[in-house]
């Protein structure tokens, strides 16, 4: 059974990744940027010897999805997992004078996805079997004045996977919304963050792993963040419109 | 580019300097640094002092640089990029029958760093330092050109590059020939000396007979246990020796086991008192016996406690490693070895091994003794370490410049007398602006401060 990653460059998706390999699954990486994702490819076809592949794939590029998906099903007909790690930060203070990069951050984080995952699920309906899993975020579950163009994206997407893995169910299709915290990527390089809050890669990797395999709806990486957002989502809305977050 | 401003260090946490840090994906990212700034390049910071450290440019790591490019299970050749770690080749090739021709005594290092500091292990002495088994490296130079570089190939940079820490280029891509062995087990055999006599003797009788050889001498001791110490001698195991469940146990896939120091601890717990039980305790404990012994026991035996270099509180702590020439080496040794417990030790043990010739400009080995020890940094200890360097420049030793931190440019370039300059000459030819500079260059003057 073979694993479908789409966003190969992030060290999340690499973690994750290799939990697979070493379990002897095919990978196939897909990611957008020049022979990087041949490189993954390479570096696990040694590490882990097993048998991987790079494909091409821009989340912006809509048109060019379907052709994707149906490429990679007919050289991989036994692919059951599928990650979806596309994301894009961006900046919120640019966001706000700037669509261009609001457009940016929604069609990364929601548009793209959502235009794969249907393809996907499409297939994985039909065949009655598939195992397809989302990273969303934490930053979804609540609009924030710091990043709720991110955030808003994300919570969409957090909404969207909810009907998607209600739809799938009788399918026997598992949809995993994620929802990490602060994670150690290239992502949040810089920023300064609460240190004993941020998660290495590996960590949320081996959470994501896991959770594929027990066929688990929604997860919150590291564990501890379901009780941070609970609290956070817990504020009325009169007193948190007031707060610095 | 994203860029942090942090307080930074090498593993020994002294210095510490203001520095901005880089982690770039790729090498479009180090030329766009280097368009506007000076660089250093930094792998795992498990260099001790200021090696790489720059606090008037940009430190690049290397760590998103870590891919395999290509392995030959039939001659152990392994083409990778720099930032590959030596857990990473633990990792994936013991289980097929290769290790690292040469490892330094922790797994927390790239391949980069190994080569920028030509590390040498527990076996230098038979099969010299890493570089021996450097086939050819690939590095971006001031330029933004790309160079492959080998014994045939653009030579005098890759004689200049291996031990020239960092000051040439950046290195992105490595081939290594790797050992092959049949076991993840070593033979080790343990010798308990009463000084240093004993020991020289020893480590001429069994030269040859053991891969590895290595001794910790306490460094407290004085009076008749002066110079008391455990001489460590080693093999890989053909396989055949093995009992059955190491066997077993050699088959499958291995996964440590950590604990760790998890923050610095306020006050420090190194005091004369806990450093005399550690030295006389480590003696009492050792055995004269042969024993089998994991690799990952065998040459990492500090990895098993994560940041054990916390236990220096905030600190930090100066490690000193020295080699003198064979000639007259035992009375070099002795010298520095009164003087240390004069001073009142070190902390834990230090290290003594026997060394041969090495190519590298600036690589730190030749034949001889090298010693190395841990100071905790308090009153005092600058001073002696000072000491410590004349005694080394009267023998014609040298200092380790990846351990370093205290030396002055005057000693330094005593220390590498005809050699420092010619590896300028190779500098000047590959980067004469000087875009690659550290605190370590130029404290050292081997950059313009
Ligand atoms: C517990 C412990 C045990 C050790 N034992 C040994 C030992 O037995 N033998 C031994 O020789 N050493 C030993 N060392 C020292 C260590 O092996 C060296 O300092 C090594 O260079 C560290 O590698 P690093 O990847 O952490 O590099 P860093 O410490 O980050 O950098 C070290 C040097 O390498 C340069 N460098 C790093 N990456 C690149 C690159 N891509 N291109 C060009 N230059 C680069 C840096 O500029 C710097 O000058 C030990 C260190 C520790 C902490
Ligand atoms: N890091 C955190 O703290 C954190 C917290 C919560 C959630 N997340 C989410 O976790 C996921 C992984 O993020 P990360 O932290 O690993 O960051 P990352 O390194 O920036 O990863 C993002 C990935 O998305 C890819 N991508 C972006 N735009 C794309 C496009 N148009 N087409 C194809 N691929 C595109 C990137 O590819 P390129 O390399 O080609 O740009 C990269 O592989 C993201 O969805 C992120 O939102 C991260």
């Amino acid at each position: 059974m073979s694993l479908l990653v789409l966003g190969a460059n992030s060290l999340i998706a690499q973690a994750a990744a290799s939990h697979f390999a070493e379990a002897g699954h095919e990978i196939i990486f897909g990611g957008r940027k020049q022979d990087e994702p041949e490189k993954y490819a390479n570096d696990f076809s040694i590490r882990y010897k097993t048998k991987c592949r790079a494909e091409y794939i821009d989340a912006l590029d809509y048109p060019s999805h379907k052709k994707f998906i149906e490429d990679v099903l007919a050289k991989t007909p036994d692919l059951e997992y599928v990650l979806i790690v596309f994301g894009y930060l961006g900046t919120q203070e640019k966001a706000q004078s700037d669509f261009t990069e609001a457009h940016r951050i929604i069609d990364t984080n929601f548009t793209g996805v959502v235009s794969v995952c249907e393809l996907l699920a499409a297939e994985f309906e039909s065949v009655k079997k598939g195992n397809i899993a989302v990273i969303s975020s934490v930053a979804g579950d609540r609009g924030r004045q710091s990043n709720y163009m991110y955030g808003s994206a994300k919570g969409g997407l957090t909404v969207y996977l909810s009907g998607l893995r209600n739809r799938l169910f009788k399918s026997g299709v598992n949809v995993l919304t994620i929802k990490p915290g602060f994670v150690n990527t290239p992502m949040t390089y810089g920023m300064p963050l609460p240190k004993p809050l941020v998660a290495s890669p590996e960590k949320v990797g081996k959470d994501i792993y896991k959770a594929m395999l027990k066929r688990k709806g929604v997860i919150y990486t590291p564990f501890f963040w379901r009780w941070i957002m609970l609290i956070i989502t817990s504020i009325p809305e009169f007193m948190f419109k007031k707060l610095k977050l | 580019m994203k860029f942090e401003e942090i307080e930074l260090s090498g593993f020994g946490k002294y210095p510490k300097a203001k520095c901005k840090v880089t982690r770039p994906p790729g090498i479009f990212d180090i030329n766009e640094v280097l368009k506007n700034n000076s660089v250093i390049p930094r792998g795992l910071g498990r260099s001790y002092g200021d090696a790489s450290l720059n606090d008037k440019g940009v430190v690049s790591e290397s760590l998103l640089m870590n891919r395999f490019i290509s392995f030959d299970e039939e001659t152990g050749i392994l083409r990778c990029e720099a930032g590959v770690t030596y857990k990473d080749l633990l990792d994936t090739f013991v289980i097929r029958g290769w290790f690292p021709a040469v490892t330094p005594g922790t797994k927390y290092v790239t391949m980069g760093g190994a080569i920028a500091s030509d590390v040498h292990g527990k076996n230098h002495h038979n099969v010299g330092s890493f570089s021996s088994y450097v086939i050819s490296f690939k590095i971006l130079l001031a330029s933004g050109e790309i160079l492959d570089c080998s014994r045939t190939e653009h030579s005098d940079l890759f004689w200049a590059t291996v031990g020239g820490m960092g000051l040439t280029g950046f290195i992105l891509e490595a081939e290594i020939q790797m050992k092959k062995i049949t076991s993840p087990y070593l033979t080790n055999r343990s010798i308990k000396l009463k000084n240093m006599d004993e020991l020289f003797d020893k480590l001429e009788e069994f030269d040859k007979d053991y891969h590895y050889s290595v001794a910790w001498m306490d460094i407290v001791a004085s009076g008749s246990k002066y110079g008391r110490n455990v001489l460590l001698l080693g093999n890989h195991e053909e396989g055949s020796g093995l009992p059955d469940k190491l066997k077993l146990r050699s088959a499958k896939k291995y996964i440590e086991k950590k604990i760790s120091v998890p923050f610095e601890v306020p006050f420090t717990t190194l005091n004369k008192v806990s450093i005399t039980l550690f030295n006389s305790a480590f003696y009492m404990a050792a055995k004269n016996k042969i024993e089998f012994v994991h690799y990952d026991k065998y040459f990492y035996p500090l990895d098993f406690i994560l940041n054990w270099n916390h236990i220096y509180s905030k600190s930090g702590l100066i490690q000193y490693q020295l080699n003198v020439p064979e000639d007259k080496g035992k009375e070099a040794i002795d010298k520095v070895l009164k003087k240390v417990v004069a001073f009142g030790g070190g902390s834990f043990l230090a290290v003594l091994k026997k060394m041969g010739d090495q190519d590298g400009i600036l690589s730190f080995p030749f034949k001889g003794y090298t010693l190395s020890m841990d100071f905790p940094v308090k009153k005092g200890v600058i001073a002696m370490c000072k000491e410590l360097d004349q005694i080394v420049l009267e023998y014609g030793g040298r200092n380790y410049l990846t351990k370093d931190s205290i030396m002055d440019e005057k000693t330094f370039k005593q220390m590498y007398s005809g050699l420092w300059e010619k590896w300028m000459d190779t500098k000047i030819k590959y980067d004469p602006e000087n875009k690659f500079t550290s605190n370590l260059a130029r404290r050292l003057g081997l950059c313009p401060s």
